[in-house]
């Protein structure tokens, strides 16, 4: 592993060897570990380190691009070469943006954690003893994968931009089976030292008892009361079609609703750079800074996402990412949403989400590893799992009440969300 | 390079390995992409890496490095009976026993005859650029984008059976699609026919400039098309519907890892089980599926797959009935098989090689004659669906719900209007069951994947289906509509 001032002679090096050309060098370096397991056991166990360096040439409105993780002087020095020939080769770029100067970074939440780059194989290995000792203790079957990553990202350009970032996730998820049902649960950190595996594994052990002999019901429009993980997957696609030009065009849900109140005055979803939960990386994938931003307020579609070229035709700000996404909640927890919930069902996590209708925003998709029929205010037992189609928009404008927000994953804080009126449309014998 | 994969060979035998493996992959990618009328990415991509993978006690340890001399070489090997003898403290009830394979020492480089590499990029983006232009210039179309991915891929794989094996295979992938906005509706339409390992010859083949208009003139009709029909109905659907249609509920619950519950975390397992072979009746006995994995042009025809196993033809569903499995050499054994079924592959140097599907394609029908429009003229209400729109599958590949890329409503036996929004939802058993007729030979085709997602990290594999026009009766369609 360089350290920053090492890599930052190694960008240079390659930034002159351009010559006359404007360029552009992304460099990362990744080093991790990855121990899968099922049936109560390890199946894979993997660790490998890697550094890879891309150069974009600009030569007027036509760019090249080459990427090697070879880093020795020639074939870094050829990287350049091919990169130029690439360039002369391309016709130009109708929405050419240029590169962009030296830019001011936002201080950002810590990200990089030396107890990440401390860990060994033996010591996931442990971890992992733990959850399946527990399964097999009950006579059930444990299976996940627990995985450690270090990296380092830099761009730098000939216009003066620099900009480095470091980081590191732990990120541990189990899924437990019993005779008749599963339970799952996962979390993701950014140090080694916030993670808890015996909790995740009692917690992923809980949800597998609760969830088994589920019992048959009809599919039907419910109130459901989503998990944070089965929230997360569902909003992705929201998110995914925020992009500015993409409603301008006619082809995403949002066309002309900017200002438009589309959900519940519950929603607001924004993009956040001071949470220590779940720190903000620095910048976005072409160098542009990370700035808070608001998508959504009190259910009203405030902004969209603009990239470099759109923001200039359409004379704003861009935006340098739409991830992490932060959506607020409520001071309840879920166990508060089930207490208010006369009839519904508890939705622990969602599967194989896939567009029905993109323009539309209506998807499909699965329950999985645990749904639960709540009846007068209290969980009455576990049911079998049952295909969905619906749209996130519907499901946010139909809320009932949220628990606070969660972490999920790596791009993702949000509640527990109850809503009504969820359609769902056959029923599935999986388990 | 044997003497360096002879270092890590080795280590892992003087640590008490009783197989070990080590694979060296040179790949280099060119890629190609433009949105709209604008030249977003023209790159080539070279990546180079090893990993060397040890069983130890019946524990597996693996570890990958992009330095490759014979110290570094050397302490991969360590780091990964290091991580072998990590494992062994969750190990297997049953410690990891292989099937005992041949030993090879081969040389092969699959099809390519005009190497892409070679073609200049100006054409590539030339002919994309051309085609969304093309597109744009239709009427209501507001977006286009094409893409040209090119793959070079180089492995030497060495292991303790004695093989040295050496293989180069070329894939070509190209893609474009636009979208039209009408009235309030938005709708797609494009390529469909998939990737192929070949060269440049595919590209210049399939014609892509030739088809734009059509394909941007089919996205308009899409958007003034009626909804869905709603009911229980029969469906006549094409090879490239039907590659997604396999792969998703034949191909996948067919993976013996799946079946033993190693991807029960993420992928899901399957309501296959190994007791079923022989006895299930998977389809109707019109049915027959084939894991080919020496298919001229497939995407998974790799020689040799990243166990060692030379590849080959087998079938997986025989007159309507499940007759064998996907497997590895280390799965293939617990089911008390002696030989695996050459399934096992990596998607890179990183990472650790599992359970993929094959070429897996379905048999065309017995009569030649039988074509597309006998299909159609056989059914009094249903739909006509041709290519890949929306999937979606439970994680034990039974409820499904299909979308596809263009529909047309068959009434007393014509194709009468075109539809959109048309998904169908069916168990998987029941659906291949309900498979009555089938088109013959000369209407069978190929569409190839390049985008399989499976295991923990996420690996991308590449394999290829076939099929011919087939028809399904009494589906339920539409219930997607809200």
């Amino acid at each position: 592993m360089r350290n920053q001032q090492e890599i930052k002679k190694l960008v240079d090096r390659i930034l002159k060897s351009a010559g006359q050309f404007d360029a552009q060098v992304y460099y990362s370096w990744g080093k991790s570990l990855a121990t899968r397991f099922g049936e109560n056991a390890i199946t894979q166990n993997m660790g490998g380190e890697q550094e890879q360096v891309r150069v974009e040439i600009h030569n007027g409105k036509r760019k090249g691009s080459m990427v090697t993780n070879k880093m020795d002087d020639a074939s870094l020095d050829k990287m350049v070469e091919i990169a130029i020939e690439m360039s002369k080769q391309a016709p130009e770029d109708s929405e050419y943006i240029e590169l962009l100067g030296p830019q001011e970074y936002p201080e950002v939440k810590q990200g990089f954690f030396e107890d990440v780059m401390k860990l060994a194989p033996g010591d996931i290995a442990k971890d992992l003893k733990y959850v399946v000792d527990r399964a097999a203790g009950k006579g059930y079957k444990a299976s996940g994968l627990y995985e450690a990553d270090c990296s380092q990202d830099v761009i730098a350009n000939t216009r003066g931009l620099f900009c480095y970032e470091d980081r590191t996730n732990v990120e541990y998820s189990t899924t437990i089976h019993g005779p008749k049902g599963s339970g799952k649960y996962e979390m993701c950190r950014n140090s080694y030292a916030e993670m808890d595996a015996e909790r995740i594994a009692e917690i992923a052990m809980a949800n597998a008892v609760m969830a088994q002999n589920p019992q048959d019901i009809e599919p039907d429009d419910y109130t459901v009361i989503f998990k944070p993980l089965a929230l997360a997957q569902f909003l992705m696609f929201l998110v995914m079609n925020m992009k500015a030009r993409d409603a301008d065009e006619g082809t995403t849900y949002f066309a002309g609703k900017v200002g438009e109140k589309l959900f519940s005055d519950k929603v607001n979803i924004r993009l956040l750079t001071d949470d220590a939960q779940l720190p903000s990386p620095k910048f976005g994938s072409d160098g542009l800074p990370f700035k808070p931003q608001t998508w959504v307020k009190n259910g009203v579609l405030k902004k969209l996402y603009y990239d470099r070229y759109w923001a200039k035709v359409k004379g704003v700000e861009p935006d340098a990412t739409l991830y992490p996404v932060f959506m607020e909640g409520e001071d309840k927890t879920v166990d508060d949403l089930v207490r208010s919930c006369k009839k519904g069902l508890l939705v622990k996590n969602l599967w194989y989400i896939r567009y029905v209708d993109k323009r539309e925003l209506l998807l499909t998709g699965m329950t999985r590893d645990g749904v639960f029929m709540v009846e007068d205010g209290s969980i009455s037992g576990p049911v079998k799992n049952l295909r969905w189609n619906e749209s996130p928009i519907v499901f946010l404008k139909n809320v009932v009440g949220m628990s606070r927000p969660e972490r999920v994953g790596k791009y993702a804080k949000i509640p527990g969300v109850m809503s009504k009126g969820f359609t769902f449309s056959s029923k599935t014998e999986s388990l | 390079m044997k003497d360096l994969t002879e270092v890590a060979l080795n280590k892992a035998k003087s640590a008490g390995a009783t197989f070990a493996d080590m694979r060296i992959v040179d790949e280099r990618q060119n890629r190609v992409y433009v949105e709209r009328r604008s030249l977003k990415l023209i790159d080539e991509t070279e990546s180079y890496g090893y990993c060397v993978r040890v069983l130890i006690d019946g524990a597996w340890g693996f570890a990958s490095n992009t330095l490759l001399t014979k110290d570094e070489v050397a302490k991969t090997a360590e780091r990964a009976i290091e991580i072998a003898r990590a494992s062994a403290i969750v190990g297997k009830e049953i410690p990891t026993r292989l099937t005992d394979e041949g030993k090879y020492i081969d040389t092969q480089v699959g099809p390519c005859k005009e190497n892409p590499f070679d073609v200049s990029n100006k054409e590539k983006a030339e002919l994309l650029l051309t085609c969304t232009d093309t597109m744009l210039n239709q009427p209501n179309i507001v977006m286009a984008w094409g893409f040209l991915q090119f793959i070079r891929m180089h492995r030497i794989i060495a292991n303790t059976d004695g093989s040295y094996l050496d293989l180069t295979n070329y894939f070509a992938n190209p893609m474009l699609s636009c979208h039209a906005v009408d009235s309030g509706e938005s709708q797609s339409r494009g390529y469909q026919g998939g990737a192929k390992q070949a060269g440049y010859e595919f590209i210049r083949k399939i014609d892509l400039q030739e088809n734009s208009k059509r394909w941007a003139e089919e996205a308009l009709i899409k958007c003034r098309a009626e909804d869905s029909p709603r009911g229980v109905m029969d469906l006549v659907l094409d090879p490239m519907h039907l590659s997604l249609t396999m792969h998703e509920s034949v191909g996948h619950p067919t993976e013996l890892d799946r079946i033993l519950g190693w991807e029960a975390n993420m992928a899901g397992r399957s309501f296959v089980n190994p007791d079923m072979v022989g006895n299930f009746q998977y389809g109707s006995e019109l049915v027959n599926f084939t894991a080919n994995n020496v298919l001229e042009g497939g995407l998974g025809s790799w020689f040799y797959d990243d166990d060692g196993v030379k590849m080959f033809s087998f079938p997986i569903v025989k007159d309507g009935k499940l007759v064998n499995l996907g497997s590895t050499r280390e799965t293939a054994p617990i089911i008390g098989l002696d030989k695996s079924t050459g399934c096992c592959r990596s998607d890179g140097f990183q990472h650790f090689p599992i359970n993929r599907i094959p070429n897996l394609y379905m048999e065309p029908g017995k009569d030649d004659d039988v074509t597309p429009e006998d299909l159609i003229s056989g059914v009094d209400k249903g739909v006509y669906i041709e290519g890949m729109g929306s999937f979606s599958i439970d994680q034990m590949r039974n409820n499904f719900q299909f979308g596809g890329d263009m529909f047309w409503m068959i009434e007393n036996g014509k194709k009468t209007k075109p539809l959109k929004k048309v998904t169908y939802q069916a168990q998987t058993s029941q659906f291949w069951n309900s498979c009555d007729a089938i088109a013959g030979k000369k209407y069978w085709n190929t569409h190839g994947v390049m985008n399989c997602g499976k295991g923990e990290p996420m690996q991308v594999m590449r394999m290829t289906h076939g099929a011919s026009y087939t028809r399904f009766r009494n589906i339920s369609v539409g219930g997607a509509q809200l």
